[in-house]
């Protein structure tokens, strides 16, 4: 029985491996000449559309309403975050061993953290893209923003833009649970 | 009780003629006496009696002549076998009408005149041209036939 | 008594009504027909069709792609015929295509249509079709829908009884209509039957790649070779010629070649042929004839000119040509689903011969020839013949087969199609086609697996069935239910040039494969570029190159300058598009080809000869996107001699 919160903990640090190989979020335009959607993911290490050109095509959309291009070389943050998933990988590894509640809670609390400053960050992209507007752009809405949304759905002009969560924040949300189930196990083992 | 029989039966000849009559063309009328005897068959056409004079108008085979040179030679010689059969000595073998017809409605022709039905079979299905003539020009190559 | 009188009367009543019944379905035609019909044929917006049907485009060279139920036409692929819609034949990198040892054709008549197969069902990958004219087969590509390949044929004259493909697609062949001397020479007419030679050619098929080469001809009497179809199951590894004008005339053949009662079913063993190759009993003769070639890699086609053939004769390769007596000149020869009967259409009698393929091996074996042509074994019809069909019309033409038994034939000249069982040879049901059917297509419907639900009825004639068009109409195509006992007649359809024949096909086989775009980083175009930095003007000497791209919505360069009079101008176009259904059109004011058509990662090139000074505009011709309209520029062609310098630019 002693062995089971270090497991959980333990597979809750490598669960975050993964993320390596699967995509945060997900970001799609859908509209009638497009009735399979344009599809866009956020991976940890950058931008991809999974080899299908979509993020080639949004981009020639975007141009005509001047939003900017959006190119993975403008994104610092997609050098920083695989270096924190690591972080944590690493640190969620060595509190799973060493069995305390404490540094368990305090791993999930960064953890959270992390996570709330990723989406905050997210929407920062987000309003930059959608409000920083070329003035020579060929198609100009008064007052109109092309900010996708954080969570959900939304009308750009003839587009339908959604932004859901993908495999790796469910991951995510999994990773945290075992964490907490870890901590919850420990304390009944008092 | 007899009467209603009768009255049955002519109504059931009634619809027999009137169906038949339907299948030909709307402007053709059915000479179809005595068909398999082709000096005696009209044919199937616009035309069902003409009557000829015995003194060929020469005016009338001129303008045949020139019809038939312009329309007919392709497919026909006047003394043989050719795509089509050679109209000399057509009046021995087919009637006045049956020509006429022949020449502005080859296509029921072939399709329902016995005779006509036989000479496309002996032709190898080549079947005679509907050169859209007028009855007054067809009859002007019938003239110019008599003088064959 | 009385009960009896009131029988009679009933009886008489009910004659009465079922004349009235068949009186008014006469002369209704086929104008009442029900609303179900209606409903078979409908297919909702944005619903798609069951089958594919690939129609011959006739006379205008072309193969048009049709949906069926629905009939709507979705392509046509330009093959033997130039296309200034797609620029095919005015392009650079189709050009070669059209390329044959007479030099550049830019048209031919193209006649059958034959999907490739495997274990003698159509797979979807290519399908053949036969240029008469010059004689050519093309093969397309349906990843594409775009021809990608075209052999021409030497020794021949009218490339008719073609393509038709084996079980497996290892040949698809190719008999020619009219004989000629062989090799061509000049030579009088008048020797027609002792020096003119009827070639019949095998076409090896890569079973990879697709690609095609001759692989040997089969030198023949000089007869009208006029359709084949391959042998199949039990009857795999023949190939079934029809032929007609054995009497060998030379000309007005419309009588002379219609004399003999019998002409000659061909039966043609490739398998031994294989054999007679392998002994080196072929002759390596000179030929001329071009090989074309399009490499989807670099987008480009060329053309090799070949110069030599492989030649059997059958006199010296016994056991490889057997003749079948068929009555009388035989059209249509097409082998049942089972491959045991080669049905043979005299297209100048009222019946059809069934060959059964059984007989015909017992008649070789026990070597019952009736005397022998130019060397080649005659059977006796009596042997071979394994079922007549009394069908009741005339001039049949072509049959093709269900997956249920049955076959239905065409009839030209009492213009219908007649259903009959195969085995009892019993007429089971007849439609009325309008007007004049040539060929009919059921799909799959000469392949071993049939589908028996829809059957294109191709007519000859077409008269009132659309609205006039003044003396030239468009052709005229019916469909079909024959899922049922009885065939139903469901829909019209005008079609393009006179088409021939036609193939069908389940939409699954095909939608798979189905390319949506080029991709950008595969194409090996030696003048692609791959991005607008890369876009440039090169002069060197009178040849000037314009690397251009293209996307929306704009071109780079949009603004050139430094071209002179007499300077050959290359447009090579790259469309950097990576969205389906995003082609860019070009064209320049003053070209005297055509436009181009590009494809998402597509690159086209343009020949342009300016002849006088000026600044001519060019713009996108398919209409891109919202800015399509903006999407233009400026070419200035300074006099000859002059030494404005070569500058481009976009935006700047």
């Amino acid at each position: 029985m002693r062995k089971k919160p270090t497991i959980i903990m333990l597979t809750a640090a490598l669960l975050l491996l993964l993320l390596f190989t699967v995509p945060l979020w997900k970001i799609t335009l859908s509209a009638p000449q497009y009735p399979d959607g344009l599809k866009m993911y956020l991976n940890i290490d950058g931008i991809s559309d999974g080899g299908t050109g979509d993020l080639k095509n949004i981009n020639i959309m975007n141009h005509y309403v001047g939003m900017k291009e959006i190119d993975q070389e403008d994104f610092k943050e997609f050098e920083i975050i695989p270096l924190i998933v690591i972080g944590l990988v690493l640190s969620g590894i060595i509190f799973a061993l060493l069995k305390k509640r404490s540094l368990i809670l305090l791993w999930i609390v960064i953890f959270a953290l992390l996570g709330i400053i990723g989406l905050y960050v997210f929407y920062q992209w987000e309003y930059e893209y959608g409000h920083n507007l070329d003035p020579k752009a060929a198609i100009k809405v008064p007052g109109a923003a092309y900010q996708p949304p954080l969570l959900g759905k939304k009308e750009i002009l003839n587009f339908i833009a959604g932004s859901y969560p993908h495999i790796g924040a469910y991951l995510i949300l999994i990773s945290m649970s075992l964490a907490a189930y870890s901590w919850y196990l420990l304390k009944e083992n008092k | 009780m007899k009467l209603a029989n009768y009255l049955l039966i002519g109504i059931l000849a009634s619809l027999i003629i009137g169906c038949s009559g339907s299948e030909s063309d709307s402007n053709g009328k059915q000479a179809a006496v005595n068909a398999n005897d082709p000096m005696l068959s009209k044919g199937i056409g616009p035309i069902s009696s003409i009557k000829l004079d015995p003194k060929i108008d020469q005016t009338m085979a001129n303008k045949g002549k020139e019809i038939y040179e312009l329309k007919c030679t392709a497919c026909h010689k006047l003394d043989e076998k050719f795509i089509g059969p050679p109209p000399i000595g057509i009046f021995e073998r087919r009637s006045p009408e049956w020509i006429m017809n022949m020449i502005l409605n080859p296509e029921e022709m072939i399709a329902k005149d016995p005779t006509a039905v036989k000479l496309l079979a002996e032709y190898n299905f080549a079947p005679m041209a509907n050169q859209n003539l007028t009855e007054e020009e067809a009859r002007a190559i019938l003239e110019y036939f008599r003088t064959l | 008594m009385k009960n009896k009188t009131l029988l009679i009367r009933i009886l008489i009543s009910l004659l009465g009504i079922a004349l009235i019944a068949s009186c008014g379905s006469q002369g209704s035609n086929n104008g009442a027909l029900g609303g179900d019909a209606a409903a078979q044929v409908y297919v909702a917006p944005g619903e798609q069709d069951e089958f594919y049907a690939f129609i011959s485009g006739g006379f205008s060279g072309q193969l048009t792609v049709h949906g069926l139920p629905s009939c709507r036409l979705l392509k046509t692929i330009p093959v033997f015929s130039v296309d200034g819609e797609k620029g095919y034949g005015f392009n650079e990198e189709t050009k070669p295509l059209l390329n044959t040892s007479h030099g550049f054709i830019p048209w031919d008549d193209s006649h059958h249509p034959e999907l490739s197969q495997t274990n003698g069902e159509t797979d979807g990958r290519w399908v053949f079709i036969n240029g008469n004219n010059t004689p050519r087969v093309a093969r397309v590509d349906l990843s594409l829908f775009e021809t990608v390949e075209i052999i021409e044929l030497p020794n021949s004259g009218g490339n008719h009884s073609s393509p038709f493909t084996t079980m497996n697609t290892e040949y698809v062949v190719a008999g020619t209509r009219f004989g000629v001397p062989v090799p061509q020479k000049d030579q009088s007419i008048k020797n027609y039957a002792s020096k003119f030679k009827g070639a019949l050619s095998f076409i090896k098929v890569d079973p990879e790649s697709g690609e095609m080469s001759l692989a040997f001809q089969v030198l023949m009497p000089a007869f009208d070779y006029d359709l084949a179809h391959a042998g199949k199951g039990k009857s795999h590894g023949w190939m079934f010629f029809s032929s007609y004008n054995t009497e060998e005339s030379h000309t007005l053949l419309e009588v002379n070649a219609s004399q003999n009662d019998k002409d000659f079913i061909a039966a043609v063993n490739w398998k031994k042929a294989e054999e007679f190759l392998a002994q080196g009993k072929a002759h390596k003769m000179p030929a001329r004839y071009a090989h074309n070639l399009f490499d989807e890699k670099t987008q480009t086609a060329t053309s090799t000119i070949m110069t030599e053939v492989n030649v059997l004769l059958p006199e010296e390769c016994p056991g490889l040509v057997y003749f079948m007596p068929t009555p009388k000149s035989p059209h249509g020869v097409d082998v049942n689903p089972t491959g045991e009967y080669i049905v043979g259409s005299g297209k100048l009698s009222a019946n059809l011969t069934a060959h059964s393929f059984t007989n015909m091996l017992d008649a070789i074996e026990n070597e019952k020839f009736d005397g022998d042509a130019y060397g080649i074994p005659i059977l006796n019809f009596d042997d071979t013949v394994a079922g007549v069909v009394e069908s009741g019309g005339l001039g049949p033409l072509h049959t093709e087969f269900d997956d249920r038994g049955n076959a239905y034939t065409s009839f030209f000249i009492t213009s219908e199609v007649v259903k009959w069982e195969v085995g009892t040879w019993e007429v089971l049901d007849r439609a009325p086609s309008y007007y004049s059917i040539g060929h009919l297509m059921v799909p799959g419907g000469d392949s071993q697996k049939p589908e028996g639900k829809y059957l294109v009825a191709m007519n000859k004639i077409t008269k009132d069935r659309f609205l006039p068009t003044g003396p030239e109409v468009a052709q005229s195509a019916q469909l079909y239910d024959i899922s049922g006992d009885k065939m139903k007649l469901l829909y019209d359809f005008p079609t393009m040039g006179e088409p021939h024949y036609a193939q069908g096909i389940s939409a699954g086989r095909i939608i798979p494969n189905s390319k949506k775009i080029f991709r950008l980083e595969d194409n090996e175009h030696p003048h692609a570029i791959k991005n607008e930095a890369e876009s440039k003007v090169v002069r060197n000497g009178n040849t000037v190159r314009v690397y251009m791209t293209s996307i929306r919505s704009h071109f780079a360069p949009d603004n050139i300058e430094g071209i002179r009079v007499g300077d050959e101008v290359y447009f090579h176009i790259t469309n950097l598009e990576q969205d389906y259904d995003v082609p860019h059109g070009f064209s320049v004011m003053g070209a005297q080809n055509a436009e181009l058509l590009i494809m998402p990662g597509q690159t086209e090139t343009l020949l342009w000869k300016p002849l006088y000074e000026g600044v001519y505009p060019f713009y996108c011709t398919d209409f891109c996107s919202a800015l399509h309209q903006e999407m233009q520029g400026y070419v200035r062609v300074s006099p000859k001699g002059s030494n404005t310098p070569i500058t481009w630019n976009v935006g700047g």
